[in-house]
């Protein structure tokens, strides 16, 4: 991509919306990447020669892909407020999440996966327990009793603050908001969470509350290759990680030369690992220097 | 050069009497002759890469590869595809029936879409498994193109228009054309309408004469012309190696 004018940068030639360009020189697109490596990678005097332009777009992209997951900082975040049937739909481009808090007053609370179900899939059954099933032979299903339990509440109306609260009762206790079925050993440092076919369970304490995702993605962009972009600070690593994906694929290429490719996709990859975790000399003495001063 | 070429032709031809060529089979002989050293430059073009990767040519004016470049440059042609919508392909260049004057291909060189987007060939092999993949299926950023019987395929099917293609043209052929003088002996006329010169570069011209000298030999039945052109061809070979 050309160099663009601070007018440009700053108003976007005074189109809508002007913050298109905002940050944009910190990344080089996925067309930048594939042409630099074709014009500069790529020839009859190279050690990559006769490749397709869509093998170096694919091999570009796993890149792009494998520094979303481990080495970018660029961290999604979207929030939402769960309702009765206690879930969340996972964003269109979630590949892992990062933290999930719970707003409360202002503040983010992180709150916690936890492993054990709280949600399952049911098959229905007749009087004899016997799986029922349809037409096409694909057996029938139904909410589970555990879906059910989870979102039906009782009115609890014993003394105490809870009185007129719903909750459950369970093995001759009430269990109300924070509390919830299917965790109990995790219910008192509030809601827990846990992922599953595409959404996300809440116990029953995240009802009506807003949950803050932070997640990451794989840089994508929903199949959009003119949003696709890679910061500059992992440029070297796209380039090596092509060459390399290249060569070890191909047949006849010497295992020196791919073994060189490989060691210098892996020096660029802690490279850009070590670049975008931004531990700079300077900041580190600010941290210090604050650490002392506090004592 | 094409009436050099015809004047060397048949001042070797007729210094021991072997037998006269007519215009038409000249021109004949010329055409056939020019495809084949049309095709040849690619290969030599090929080897000379070899040869300067492995530092065996030089640079500057050493530097064969590029002069060769500069000789394939000059057929190269850009142009507009016009779409043939009952084929839903593209008309490869010189086989629309509304543009006859149209250059007909020898090899594609590149292909855009909207003046700046590289549309690229795909083959047949590969391209269901790509139009297939939800990953790296073709799209409006990043077309690509197969070719079949009818002509340019390009996908995402939803271009019909905006195509524009470089590509190296056939060279046109060669002919040397003439008027009758009144013992009938042709003249070159050099303004005639259907004039066409030779398109090979200059310093190709005595391959050009040794090669219609091989195919006159044969013609004429005679041996020893079709061996001198052979023999010259070998030391000229053996020279560039």
């Amino acid at each position: 991509m050309e160099y663009i004018s601070n007018y440009q940068y700053y108003t976007n030639n005074g189109n809508i919306p002007e913050d298109t360009n905002w940050g944009s020189y910190q990344y080089l697109s996925l067309k930048d990447v594939v042409n630099n490596f074709m014009l500069f990678d790529v020839g009859a005097d190279k050690l990559v020669d006769n490749v397709p332009r869509y093998e170096v777009i694919y091999h570009a992209k796993r890149a792009i892909q494998e520094l979303n997951y481990d080495a970018l900082k660029n961290i999604k975040v979207v929030d939402m407020e769960v309702g009765d049937n206690l879930k969340f739909i996972l964003p269109a481009d979630y590949v892992n999440y990062v933290r999930m808090s719970i707003l409360t007053d202002g503040c983010l609370t992180v709150i916690n996966e936890n492993r054990q179900a709280n949600s399952s899939n049911a098959y229905l059954q007749d009087n004899n327990n016997d799986f029922l099933f349809d037409l096409d032979g694909q057996i029938i299903t139904g909410q589970s009793a555990l879906d059910i339990k989870r979102l039906e509440q009782s009115q609890y109306f014993g003394p105490g603050d809870y009185c007129g609260s719903y909750g459950w009762l369970y093995d001759d206790s009430w269990y109300f908001r924070y509390q919830l079925i299917g965790f109990r050993d995790d219910d008192k440092d509030g809601p827990t969470f846990r992922i599953n076919n595409g959404v996300i369970d809440f116990t029953s304490g995240a009802r009506n509350r807003t949950i803050v995702l932070e997640y990451i993605s794989d840089g994508m962009e929903n199949g959009d290759e003119s949003l696709m972009t890679v910061n500059k600070m992992a440029e070297e690593f796209i380039y090596a990680y092509i060459s390399y994906s290249i060569l070890s694929r191909k047949v006849g290429i010497p295992e020196y030369q791919v073994k060189r490719l490989r060691d210098k996709k892996t020096a660029m990859w802690r490279n850009a690992k070590i670049r975008m975790s931004n531990l700079h000399p300077a900041r580190i003495a600010m941290r210090m220097n604050n650490r002392f001063q506090n004592r | 050069m094409i009436n050099t070429v015809r004047n060397a032709v048949l001042t070797i031809l007729s210094k021991d009497n072997r037998g006269y060529v007519t215009p038409e089979e000249f021109n004949l002989m010329a055409k056939q002759a020019q495809v084949d050293l049309f095709e040849q430059m690619f290969y030599s073009y090929s080897s000379a890469i070899v040869k300067r990767n492995a530092r065996i040519y030089n640079t500057g004016h050493a530097n064969i590869p590029e002069t060769m470049e500069i000789d394939i440059d000059g057929f190269i042609v850009n142009d507009t595809l016009q779409y043939n919508a009952p084929t839903e392909t593209f008309f490869l260049p010189g086989t629309n029936p509304a543009n006859p004057t149209q250059p007909t291909l020898y090899k594609i060189t590149d292909m855009l879409y909207n003046n700046n987007i590289e549309v690229e060939k795909v083959n047949y092999t590969k391209l269901n498994s790509l139009l297939n993949s939800n990953f790296m299926a073709p799209n409006v950023t990043r077309p690509i193109y197969s070719l079949n019987n009818d002509g340019i395929k390009v996908y995402p099917d939803i271009i019909v228009s905006g195509m524009t293609i470089n590509y190296i043209r056939n060279p046109k052929d060669p002919k040397w054309t003439y008027s009758v003088l009144s013992n009938g002996e042709p003249l070159f006329n050099q303004s005639a309408s259907d004039y066409q010169d030779f398109e090979l570069p200059e310093s190709d011209f005595p391959k050009i004469v040794a090669k219609i000298l091989q195919y006159a030999g044969l013609s004429i039945r005679e041996n020893d012309v079709v061996q001198l052109v052979n023999q010259e061809e070998m030391q000229n070979n053996q020279q560039k190696q």
